[in-house]
């Protein structure tokens, strides 16, 4: 858990990625997520990855964005196999070459998915995204809340792993024991956590009101975002790009392998 | 008996947060860990019941190697207080909390209700017993983690900065319960930045800086060499700063009470009046 929560944090660079507009990453992000909807065939989702492998090395973040989707393969085996049985549970479904391979399309579709939160998140400040809300007329208020929660992830992830060094350090197995007990073992860890992340939630609460948040409905900012040439370039390529992805798709003939 | 053999270690992201670490200590003593924040003290704690494993080298608890053990297994011969007490803490009572691990380590109900009311009297925690732990104020929570520890009786009992967010009265409870847990024949090790709580308690010194030991005497020896707790960006304390700056009265920095230092003082002001 704390591997996907690490590929989530922010890691500074200098590289054309880092320097793009947020917005337009939010949006390179969205659309690759959006084309890995479109489709189920396991070819256009190998090339989804591929792009979000190749935009982390441009981005020099590779191997951090490797390790989230490595981190994150308890998720999608679970993905698969609640698929697996939601399947065989359907009416005149049965163990089938079929089934599971249907159930494999949507565990990848989630690696799509994750690889693509991934990159934005690696290369793109907390603040950088909230600007972008920001000008993308979300109400701040939402918007601060939305990256404070981004914010705090890597702390979590800190307190999360000192808990379990208490408890561990208190005799507690947690890898021993069935799937129920194991589950039952995670009570020790996970409230000491929520009791930490109120704590934190107040504690921060009263930080903000004490500097005045909310004084004003319009607020200033330190930093204006200004989208620049390349900006506009890499934004009208990406739409192109999935342009083109729902024309196959939808209106096209080719058959995808 | 505590053995380090070389060991180092290197945290997933490269950092290299123990370096060369060699370290014997005996049963029944008392050891302070001292250095900046990132010297590898806690690093260190945490190889003590196995939550980390040293990259290369070894570290020995009563000849056993931790890299072959759990961390359950070294556990019970290992307790760690953690900086943090509410870490620890999940249960709706005190003393379910405390009976948590003595359950975990299989200990039969009638000894698990002997030892939690044990442990409550020896922390004074009694009249609490039916409270939430997150009830408790700051010393209180403290004590709580103690309790919970000494409860299984481990050989070897760490404290990670025992007096963070602890006033002046509940320091010196602190020492007074370090000392009786000593009586015991407990190993005492501690991890602390707070010079005047180790001069207090006076026991054997490690110093570290940047993974390593640099140095490693008792207390009357390493809180007196002021350049070397300067190293270690340590204040020494107070009252060695008092004597190191009394030389034209013939002191040299001296780690003793107060009351001795003014007799000292007093003796030697006396004898330059005489003089004169």
């Amino acid at each position: 858990m704390s591997t996907i929560l690490r590929g989530l944090q922010f890691y500074p660079g200098k590289t054309i990625i880092h320097k793009l507009d947020p917005r337009v990453k939010l949006v390179i992000s969205l659309l690759l997520m959006a084309t890995a909807a479109l489709y189920l065939e396991v070819t256009i989702i190998t090339i989804v990855i591929v792009v979000e492998a190749l935009l982390s090395i441009v981005a020099k973040v590779f191997s951090r964005w490797a390790r989230t989707v490595y981190g994150a393969a308890p998720l999608i085996i679970l993905v698969f196999i609640a698929n697996f049985l939601f399947k065989l549970s359907m009416p005149g479904q049965s163990l089938s070459f079929q089934s599971i391979y249907e159930s494999l399309q949507l565990a990848y579709r989630l690696v799509a998915f994750l690889a693509s939160f991934s990159i934005f998140f690696l290369t793109t400040t907390p603040e950088e995204l909230g600007m972008a809300l920001t000008k993308m007329k979300v109400p701040y208020m939402y918007t601060f809340a939305f990256i404070s929660a981004i914010r705090f992830t890597p702390i979590l992830a800190e307190e999360l792993q000192s808990i379990v060094d208490a408890q561990r350090s208190r005799g507690l197995e947690l890898e021993k024991g069935n799937i129920i007990t194991r589950l039952r073992r995670y009570i020790p860890i996970l409230v000491p956590l929520m009791v930490n992340v109120l704590r934190r939630s107040y504690e921060l609460a009263e930080a903000i009101e004490v500097k005045c948040f909310g004084a004003k409905k319009n607020r200033t900012y330190l930093r204006e975002l200004k989208m620049t040439t390349k900006d506009w370039i890499t934004l009208s390529a990406s739409i192109t790009l999935f342009t083109v992805a729902i024309y196959i798709r939808y209106f096209s003939r080719i058959s995808i392998p | 008996m505590i053995i380090f053999e070389n060991v180092e270690y290197v945290y997933p992201n490269g950092f290299k947060a123990l370096n060369r670490i060699n370290l014997e200590v005996n049963s029944g003593e008392v050891v302070a860990l001292m250095g900046e924040n990132g010297a590898g003290k806690t690093t260190l704690l945490k190889h003590l019941n196995g939550l980390l494993k040293p990259t290369s080298g070894r570290v020995l608890i009563d000849g056993v190697d931790t890299r072959h053990s759990t961390v359950a297994s070294l556990s019970r011969k290992v307790g760690i207080v953690f900086q943090n007490a509410e870490d620890m803490f999940f249960s709706p009572t005190i003393q379910e909390e405390i009976a948590f691990a003595l359950n975990n380590f299989h200990f039969p109900g009638d000894v698990i209700r002997k030892r939690v009311d044990w442990a409550l009297k020896f922390m004074e925690l009694e009249e609490y017993r039916e409270k939430s732990p997150f009830l408790l104020s700051g010393g209180e929570k403290k004590r709580l983690a103690l309790a919970i520890i000494l409860a299984w009786s481990p050989d070897i009992v760490a404290l990670d900065e025992p007096t963070v967010g602890q006033d002046i009265l509940q320091k010196e409870k602190m020492i007074q319960i370090i000392r009786q847990a000593n009586q015991q024949g407990k190993t005492i090790i501690i991890s602390s930045h707070d010079v005047e709580f180790i001069a207090e308690l006076k026991p054997r010194i490690i110093l570290m800086s940047k993974g390593r030991i640099v140095r490693d005497g008792p207390s009357e020896e390493v809180l007196t060499d002021i350049s070397i707790l300067q190293e270690c960006r340590l204040l020494p304390p107070q009252i060695v700063s008092l004597t190191s700056k009394l030389d034209f009265l013939g002191l040299k920095p001296k780690l003793a009470r107060p009351e001795e230092v003014a007799n000292e003082i007093a003796r030697r002001v006396r004898h330059l009046v005489n003089y004169s």
